[in-house]
């Protein structure tokens, strides 16, 4: 089936699952702190407001994003004559109104086409000493992933590099830098920073988490090369930056390519990080003691439910997500529930170079399960597939986006949503991620089970 | 009685005379009371310099860029020789912004303000070098000039340039009307020009519409501000003026150029001596 996916894929799209490059205005406004400047179009950064943050949960934003965000709400006069000008005057005022200790201009398609020496501008402010730096994310350079990844090098080289100038800093022993999900566009991002952050903590380890709530913001970016190694918990997001990182700080880093849901996997993870790290496992022997007898109090009382619901529970189920996601969710139910994966997509379009080893990850699930993986980003294509999808007797159970509601409807089946966009659900702290996050995600794939209208 | 405005755009590379011809051809046509309306789209804004004289003009984008967007039609264009009216579309700053975009902006405003007036006998773009980009084209898009010649001389660079015009010419005659009307040469006395000139014509399937002979003259009308037919209007150099405006007037040979691959041309400009070697 999916070699007739490949012969009809064309290069339009309906349904996107993601956003422009210029997106990663969204991940310098997850940092505490930094404000992004959107040179770009007036249309551009609200877009990708409204795809990333209001149709994903309804996240809002915080600081210098959603409204407050500064633009330089490029016309046609500044395509004719340059945009160098009305940028200028926007640094400007942004230095002069908006509180930040960091502010990134974010250049869009317009500026780049016209080849606005943005550079030039930024520069003069620098060396007057301001924080100011830049980052070109014209969307025809790819996703909002990709640009995401041109933001966090941007930083790093243009920023957190102007306070270290060497790589022979002092390292600091268990403090680490951690390259995760991706700020807004994965819809439980905030929730599962705080797990993560948990975890590692719990795990003895001190983290830069860089966004979020728990991040310590522009200061905590600048501490980015005192930490002992990187650790990517992401199939293929970061990675560009810790081995940049690697080359310039002399930094090592960890990948874990699949984030960990339950308790099997996060008990599994803090150990292989533990490991790396060269710690004491002591502490988190006993992190992990607590946080199992916690999970399991909660799963016995699950299983009783689990094991005597009458009514019929899904046992196959399709996961139509973004890498990260995809692979964390079906690893989890495969190995954990016993659910069959059916349908794996990948809807993020992940660098040639990664997919591989990202259809590695869906060979021995568990004992004996496998599934395969496709890569698909449009919308057309991926119902088509979930459509064809033999979920046999059991009650198809979709994890996707709400893209997918049609298809869940005329299979009968169940949406649990689970990444960009989600226009049905308000997003606050909600994780699915490590041991707490797992038992909210059996509450929700469950809870939707039970309420299902007969 | 409804006349139909022709409206040609002048193509060719740079420094090839493309300015002065258009002007000089302009001036050979108002004599005849032809209504005309030159829009210069070079960024060099030097396109209507000669049918001016020592009226200065502003381009559109200077004006806008001091002025902001309500404008009116008389800030832009002046009337020139025999009443010929005159606009320069001019460029942003050398190195930023995007001429091209400019020169779509400068077109666009001009439909608004109403400059394309049916009075019209003709309206000349004169367009910078080459179809470097989409902007640059804007001139041949659908609705706008469907008549197009290329200046060329005998030099090799004039002849690849005319090439590659006849590239872009080729692509958009196919989403709409426009045609090429055929090539004039600028001489610049190489030898066999004329020769070399048809050859090509042919192979491009077009005509060589004149054969403009070079004279000193032209030199020192421009240095005055004037086409030779306004600065010397008894000279042999304007009657081949007039004879050009003629020709285009009477031009009934439109069509769909075929472009040569590099390998053909460079096998034509051997043919006729350009390309040779000479022996050590």
């Amino acid at each position: 089936m999916h070699e007739a996916a490949k012969e009809k894929r064309t290069n339009t799209i309906v349904h996107p699952r993601y956003g422009c490059a210029i997106g990663a205005v969204y991940s310098v406004a997850a940092i505490p702190g930094a404000v992004p400047l959107a040179n770009c179009g007036p249309g551009c950064a609200s877009k990708q407001f409204n795809f990333l943050s209001k149709g994903n949960g309804f996240q809002g934003a915080a600081g210098a994003g959603g409204g407050a965000m500064p633009s330089v709400n490029v016309g046609e006069n500044e395509i004719v004559f340059g945009g160098a000008k009305k940028l200028d005057e926007l640094i400007q005022s942004s230095l002069r109104i908006m509180q930040g200790e960091l502010f990134v201009v974010l250049t869009g398609c317009s500026g780049e086409l016209v080849g606005d020496d943005v550079g030039s501008v930024v520069r003069k402010y620098r060396q007057a000493g301001k924080p100011v730096i830049y980052a070109n994310v014209a969307g025809f350079k790819g996703n909002n992933l990709v640009g995401h990844e041109v933001v966090l090098r941007e930083i790093i080289d243009q920023f957190v590099g102007q306070f270290v100038g060497n790589s022979k800093v002092k390292k600091q022993k268990n403090l680490i830098n951690l390259f995760f999900e991706i700020p807004y566009f994965n819809t439980n991002w905030r929730g599962d920073f705080i797990e993560m952050k948990r975890i590692l903590e719990g795990a003895g380890l001190r983290v830069n988490v860089l966004f979020g709530s728990e991040s310590g913001g522009v200061e905590e970016w600048k501490n980015i090369p005192k930490a002992q190694f990187n650790l990517v918990v992401s199939p293929w997001v970061g990675l560009a930056a810790a081995a940049h990182l690697e080359k310039k700080y002399r930094q090592p880093y960890l990948h874990v390519p699949v984030i960990p849901v339950g308790e099997e996997a996060t008990s599994a993870f803090i150990r292989e990080v533990v490991a790396f790290a060269g710690i004491n496992p002591q502490k988190s022997e006993a992190f992990i003691e607590d946080e199992a007898r916690r999970y399991y109090y909660f799963l016995e009382h699950f299983s009783e439910f689990f094991s005597e619901y009458w009514f019929g529970l899904p046992s196959k189920f399709a996961v139509a997500s973004d890498s990260a996601t995809n692979i964390a969710l079906t690893k989890f139910l495969a190995d954990q529930i016993g659910a069959i994966p059916v349908k794996q997509i990948v809807t993020d379009n992940p660098p040639e170079k990664y997919r591989e080893a990202i259809s590695r990850l869906y060979q021995n699930l568990s004992d004996g399960v496998s599934a395969y993986v496709e890569f698909i980003e449009d919308g057309y294509l991926i119902e088509k597939e979930i459509g064809n999808a033999d979920f046999s007797a059991s009650i198809p159970l979709i994890f996707g986006s709400s893209w997918e509601m049609d298809v869940a409807e005329k299979l009968k089946g169940l949406l649990v949503r689970v990444g960009a966009p989600d226009t049905e659900e308000v997003v606050l702290n909600r994780s699915y991620i490590g041991y707490k996050g797992a038992l909210t995600l059996l509450e929700t794939i469950y809870t939707t089970v039970v309420g299902r209208k007969q | 009685m409804a006349k139909k405005t022709r409206q040609i755009a002048i193509y060719g590379k740079g420094g090839i005379g493309k300015s002065t011809t258009t002007q000089n051809l302009t001036a050979g046509l108002a004599e005849n009371g032809k209504k005309i309306m030159v829009v210069g789209c070079d960024p060099k804004a030097d396109s209507t310099r000669l049918l001016l004289g020592n009226l200065s003009q502003r381009t559109v984008l200077d004006t806008l860029r001091d002025e902001g967007e309500d404008i009116s039609l008389e800030l832009i264009m002046k009337e020139g020789y025999k009443k010929t009216r005159c606009v320069e579309s001019g460029g942003p700053e050398p190195g930023v912004g995007c001429a091209g975009r400019g020169i779509i902006t400068a077109i666009g405003l001009l439909e608004r303000l109403g400059a394309y007036t049916p009075d019209l006998d003709y309206v000349f773009y004169d367009v910078l070098g080459d179809v470097v980009c989409g902007g640059f084209a804007m001139p041949i898009r659908e609705g706008k000039a469907k008549e197009i010649y290329i200046v060329a001389s005998g030099e090799m660079m004039a002849l690849y340039a005319a090439n590659n015009i006849a590239k872009g010419i080729e692509r958009y005659a196919k989403q709409g009307g426009v045609r090429l009307g055929g090539i004039i040469c600028n001489s610049r006395n190489v030898d066999r020009e004329a020769e070399l000139l048809r050859a090509f014509v042919k192979e491009l399937g077009t005509q060589l519409i004149y054969f403009v002979p070079r004279d000193n003259i032209v030199q020192q009308a421009e240095i005055r501000r004037k086409t030779v037919i306004e600065y010397k209007p008894d000279s042999a150099q304007a009657e081949e003026y007039r004879k050009l405006a003629k020709s285009i007037e009477k031009n009934k040979k439109f069509i769909v150029p075929k472009p040569m691959t590099q390998e053909r041309l460079e096998q034509i400009l051997l043919e006729y001596g350009l390309m040779d070697v000479p022996n050590d």
